[in-house]
């Protein structure tokens, strides 16, 4: 029993430590800006799009008008 | 190379003394990334790591599930390039807007980023919860039970539907706020307008609000749309688009110029109703006087807690919020209308505020200036106020944008509650004090002298032709009244007009030849941060 909760309070400090190491580091910024968002941006820019001007624009729409 | 143990002991416990931090050699040269994240003490670091950048990234996930689920998030992000490009650093965002804080003030201002987060999650999940775009066309029951409107038309106008309606702007997620988050997402929505044919000097807000839906990179979240002219007539030509765009019922409701005519204001009240009467109609859903009430009450506790903090930064100097917590979150939470979350926000900030005041702590010991920051501010570098301070000991205290709505609105009866709440919605982003009027304009120097301010930070947005047109009047009171002000060109949300570098060189340069004062850290002076988000 002794074992395993000093195991599982080893393993929390391992995984404390090695947030804490991302953190001080900005291991998440740097992640973010040179791997997801160039990932992202690419994907974005390839996506394919509707053309929104080829859209009738409807100009005899209802005017929503009302006595208060 | 010999150290000195005394001196490493107290750094390491109680972070370095401002003068000597150098925290410009923390950067990686032109990202804006760190080397390594600031050692700000022992407690203050630890602080920063369990209760702010932990807490907030679990928090975020929390969030996510909770407003809308894992599944529809993931569809946004592969969908949207506002949220995917945008949000997923706002963690960095959050240390930009915190470097070099320390203590109660660091504490306070981390608060108000949280409030904001929270708030963004639960718009953009609602959007996605509902979009029948990630949909294959299919609308659901949030689809039929949302309210979309443009993001100046003041939240508070559905509470009537709190409950069974759930209203949110256009472009408050996808445009405002990706604007101080990520700069680079809005240039793409930019290009987009200008790529259609519409010339480039109107004002980049709404042009990035309208690229959105050339982009087609809105979602089809609900059944009805409200909009308003904004601040001007380009966003009026913003409506004209979303309306082509969206092709869905749409009420305009428009805020008025000239606010101080009585006759106006009647209009203003005829115009929320005829709304309210729009939203009963297409809906289906009728008008709650008492829902209103509950509401209205509850934004009330907001507005009073927000005097109370004006009250300890005007009088004291123990007021523990940033400049640019201080207006974020204020300019979000009174826009958008009342949360759960602000209440929540307000109670820990309380909490702090008294604790600073009883013990008379000062979480901006290296205040030389105490600055008042007016008209409308740059999206892109809302955080220079943090570096400001860090670099040069200006202190921001005030904003125009946090002033805007300075009023309760009465519930003792139908007419005082419309009549407060057309002043309200007149009241709007960029009207109350920057187009509506020279009168409102000049308030500058009532709220100076509330606030004890000794200089202002006047922001300049080049493509604003309201502004524009007052920028003499203002220089030449500046003058008559003996004021030093900075003026800071911008555009908005646009960084490619007047970068982030130069606009710290205008005040490096006020600070050294105007005042001939010298930088707190001089590795703050220059760098190179162009590629940051």
């Amino acid at each position: 029993m002794k074992a395993k909760i000093l195991k599982a309070l080893l393993m929390a400090l391992g995984v404390n430590a090695a947030l804490f190491a991302v953190f001080f580091f900005d291991l998440d910024g740097k992640f973010l800006f040179y791997v997801v968002e160039p990932t992202l941006k690419k994907h974005y820019d390839n996506m394919p799009r509707r053309d929104m001007t080829k859209m009738p624009y409807e100009m005899n729409k209802p005017n929503y008008e009302y006595n208060v | 190379m010999k150290y000195d143990m005394k001196a490493l002991a107290h750094d390491f416990w109680y972070g370095k003394p401002h003068q000597e931090r150098r925290l410009g050699d923390l950067y990686i040269d032109k990202t804006g990334l760190y080397k390594h994240r600031e050692w700000r003490g022992f407690k203050d670091t630890m602080y920063y790591f369990y209760n702010i950048w932990m807490y907030n990234y679990a928090h975020m996930v929390m969030d996510v599930v909770r407003y809308g689920g894992l599944i529809n998030f993931a569809k946004g992000v592969w969908r949207y390039r506002w949220v995917g490009q945008t949000y997923l650093p706002v963690l960095h965002w959050f240390d930009r807007g915190m470097e070099g804080m320390r203590g109660e003030g660091l504490k306070a201002s981390a608060w108000h980023y949280r409030g904001m987060v929270n708030a963004t999650i639960f718009q953009f999940q609602r959007m996605f919860s509902s979009d029948a775009n990630l949909r294959g066309g299919k609308r659901n029951y949030r689809w039929h039970h949302n309210v979309a409107h443009n993001e100046t038309v003041w939240g508070g106008v559905f509470y009537p539907w709190h409950g069974k309606l759930t209203n949110v702007p256009m472009e408050m997620i996808p445009y405002f706020v990706t604007c101080h988050v990520n700069s680079h997402t809005v240039l793409n929505y930019i290009d987009a307008v200008q790529s259609i044919g519409l010339p480039g000097d109107p004002c980049p807000m709404c042009q990035a609000e309208a690229g959105l839906f050339v982009l087609d990179d809105m979602p089809d979240y609900a059944p009805i749309v409200i909009t308003s002219n904004e601040a001007c007539d380009a966003s009026v030509s913003t409506s004209i688009l979303q309306d082509w765009f969206l092709d869905k019922p749409l009420f305009a409701m428009p805020q008025p110029m000239q606010f101080d005519d009585p006759l106006l204001k009647k209009h203003c009240r005829d115009e929320i109703e005829q709304c309210w009467k729009f939203v009963e109609e297409q809906t289906g859903i009728p008008f709650d006087w008492n829902s209103l009430v509950k509401c209205i009450e509850s934004q009330n506790e907001l507005q009073k807690f927000e005097w109370e903090k004006w009250d300890v930064a005007a009088k004291t100097d123990y007021y523990p919020v940033n400049g640019v917590a201080q207006s974020l979150y204020r300019i979000y939470q009174s826009q958008f209308g009342d949360l759960p979350v602000w209440h929540e926000v307000d109670g820990h900030v309380r909490k702090i505020l008294n604790k600073c005041v009883k013990k008379k702590i000062n979480s901006f010991p290296e205040t030389r200036h105490r600055v008042l920051a007016w008209s409308c501010a740059p999206l892109y570098y809302s955080n220079w106020c943090t570096w400001a301070y860090n670099c040069w000991g200006l202190n921001t205290v005030m904003n125009m944008d946090s002033l805007m709505f300075n009023m309760t609105i009465r519930t003792d009866s139908y007419d005082h509650c419309l009549d407060d709440m057309a002043q309200y919605h007149m009241w709007a982003p960029m009207r109350r004090m920057a187009v509506g009027g020279m009168h409102h304009i000049f308030e500058c120097w009532k709220y100076m002298e509330e606030f004890n301010c000794d200089m202002v930070m006047m922001y300049d947005q080049l493509q604003c032709k309201g502004m524009q047109g007052v920028h003499g009047l203002f220089e030449d009171e500046f003058r008559e009244r003996n004021i030093h002000a900075i003026w800071m060109p911008h555009a908005l949300p646009d960084s490619r007009t007047v970068s982030r570098m130069e606009i710290r060189q205008i005040v490096n340069d006020y600070m050294t030849t105007v005042m001939h004062e010298e930088a707190l850290d001089p590795t703050l002076l220059e760098f190179d941060d162009s590629m940051t988000w």
